[in-house]
């Protein structure tokens, strides 16, 4: 059996226990429930809040730079900190951690395998105790841009193709991957359950994309499936190591966990995250979309119409 | 009160939850949520039918930390509540009692005990003029004295 190109990039729970003291080690947990932090956290850890911490509140982006540092200088991490992320939802929102992390520069990063999930399977300690480490200084040095993508960046990658066209054709070498559930892809949902907030005036998705939800590259403990079950789950949809691939979902973090899939885990070399996403996408006016659910609404409604009279008109 | 404040009053409920577990003998049982994004709340509410008030309530439910503690504490504060009262309540208001600055960011996860809350009293008041019951104590209907909608919810009795 094949192993992951990067196996180091994930830890496993043995590894947190034996280090949650190290000080050259920082846990960093990162949840989509807010306040699960504060029920109790592995012994050690500290607590990044996606929303909170990591975007900037006034304009959509992430914080920028400097904001970067004095978080990083906060938390006590510095240059030289290894960070370990873990979370709930299968480590979802630790992969988008870990992107901007990784996004500012960040090298030495790793993901604990089974996240938050696995470390309570294993009945392993909890606490509620508040921490702070030492503050350091941080310099953000060479940021990783060539791991985002803007919206420009997608719409070359397709081709730029008229938005009229029914039918799109990804350029050679290109490969655009839709992360979200089937429903949000066939255009028949505009949001995610329970997120109206982040939804969309436009259904389906980015023509040329295929989809691949997030989830199928973890199993029900939360562990990521092995890099064989991920091989064939991605070159199946033609997903393939040599080409240039762009991820995407709603708003970059479901995608998060693809592209440390498929950049950091199995070593693809040109893999971007467009955090955009589809509340960009299926925001913006004249942008090309594919909607299936809409070719196949209107199939149905040609199919039973009455067909007009001569004469009516 | 301030940030940590709030926050270790919601971490209490979620931890220590009041008004947990199912009420054996309920009028009505409606549950809300989304299984589909973890967040469940199945509210099981007594009414005392002659003044229209909250006999007995409880819930049971799984989810993030917000919507089971927004659970626990609004099933004490209706404790006795006049049914009229609750349907009255406005989402705002919840988001405001739970801690506007932490919740914010989860508004559908913060009012969604309330939303079946009053979904169930919305059961009890129809199975109560199916009844031929009580008909008429409800003239202008239960749904017209809501203030504003709940930010998502969706409802199964």
């Amino acid at each position: 059996m094949a192993d992951y190109m990067n196996p180091e990039l994930l830890v496993s729970t043995d590894w947190v226990a034996e280090h949650s003291s190290d000080p050259a080690v920082r846990i960093v947990e990162s949840d989509e429930d807010v306040l699960l932090y504060e029920t109790g956290h592995i012994p050690g850890a500290v607590k990044v809040d996606w929303h909170t911490d990591l975007n900037d509140e006034r304009i959509r982006d992430y914080i920028d730079a400097p904001a970067f540092a004095r978080l990083m200088g906060a938390l006590g991490i510095g240059n030289d900190t290894t960070v370990v992320f873990y979370g709930d939802k299968s480590n979802w929102w630790a992969c988008y951690a870990y992107w901007v992390f990784r996004l500012y520069g960040h090298d030495k990063l790793a993901v604990m395998n089974g996240g938050r999930k696995k470390w309570l399977a294993e009945k392993r300690p909890l606490t509620r105790e508040a921490l702070s480490y030492p503050a350091t200084t941080y310099s953000v040095m060479d940021a990783h841009l060539e791991i985002r993508a803007f919206r420009e960046d997608v719409l070359r990658h397709i081709g730029r193709p008229n938005a009229r066209r029914e039918r799109v054709e990804l350029p050679e070498g290109n490969a655009l991957v839709d992360v979200r559930s089937p429903g949000e892809y066939s255009g028949e949902l505009l949001h995610m359950p329970d997120y109206p907030q982040e939804g969309a005036l436009r259904g389906g998705h980015i023509p040329g994309a295929v989809s691949i939800p997030w989830s199928k590259a973890v199993a029900d403990d939360g562990t990521f499936r092995s890099a064989d079950e991920i091989k064939s789950l991605y070159e199946a949809q033609g997903i393939t190591p040599g080409k240039d691939i762009i991820v995407y979902c709603r708003i970059g973090e479901r995608s998060s966990l693809t592209w440390f899939v498929l950049h950091e885990l199995m070593g693809y070399r040109r893999v971007c995250n467009y955090d955009g996403s589809w509340t960009e996408w299926g925001n913006v006016v004249g942008l090309p979309v594919e909607n299936p659910s809409l070719e196949e609404r209107r199939r149905k409604e040609a199919r039973t119409a009455p067909h007009p009279e001569m004469g009516t008109m | 009160v301030n940030r940590a404040e709030i926050i270790d009053f919601l971490v209490e409920h979620a931890r220590s939850p009041s008004n947990r577990g199912r009420l054996a003998d309920a009028d009505v049982i409606v549950s809300g949520g989304n299984p589909n994004c973890g967040d469940v709340v199945t509210i099981f509410l007594r009414v005392d039918h002659e003044n229209d008030r909250v006999a007995a309530v409880s819930f049971e439910g799984e989810g993030c930390t917000i919507s089971q503690a927004a659970a626990s504490i609004l099933t004490e504060m209706v404790s006795g509540s006049p049914l009229g009262e609750i349907e009255a309540k406005d989402y705002q208001g919840m988001m405001d009692v739970l801690g506007r600055e932490v919740v914010r960011s989860r508004p559908s996860c913060a009012t969604l005990a309330l939303s079946t809350l009053k979904a169930a009293i919305k059961k009890y008041r129809r199975q109560r003029t199916a009844e031929g019951v009580d008909g008429a104590s409800t003239p202008e209907g239960p749904s017209s004295r809501e203030v504003g909608g709940p930010p998502a919810a969706c409802h199964t009795e």
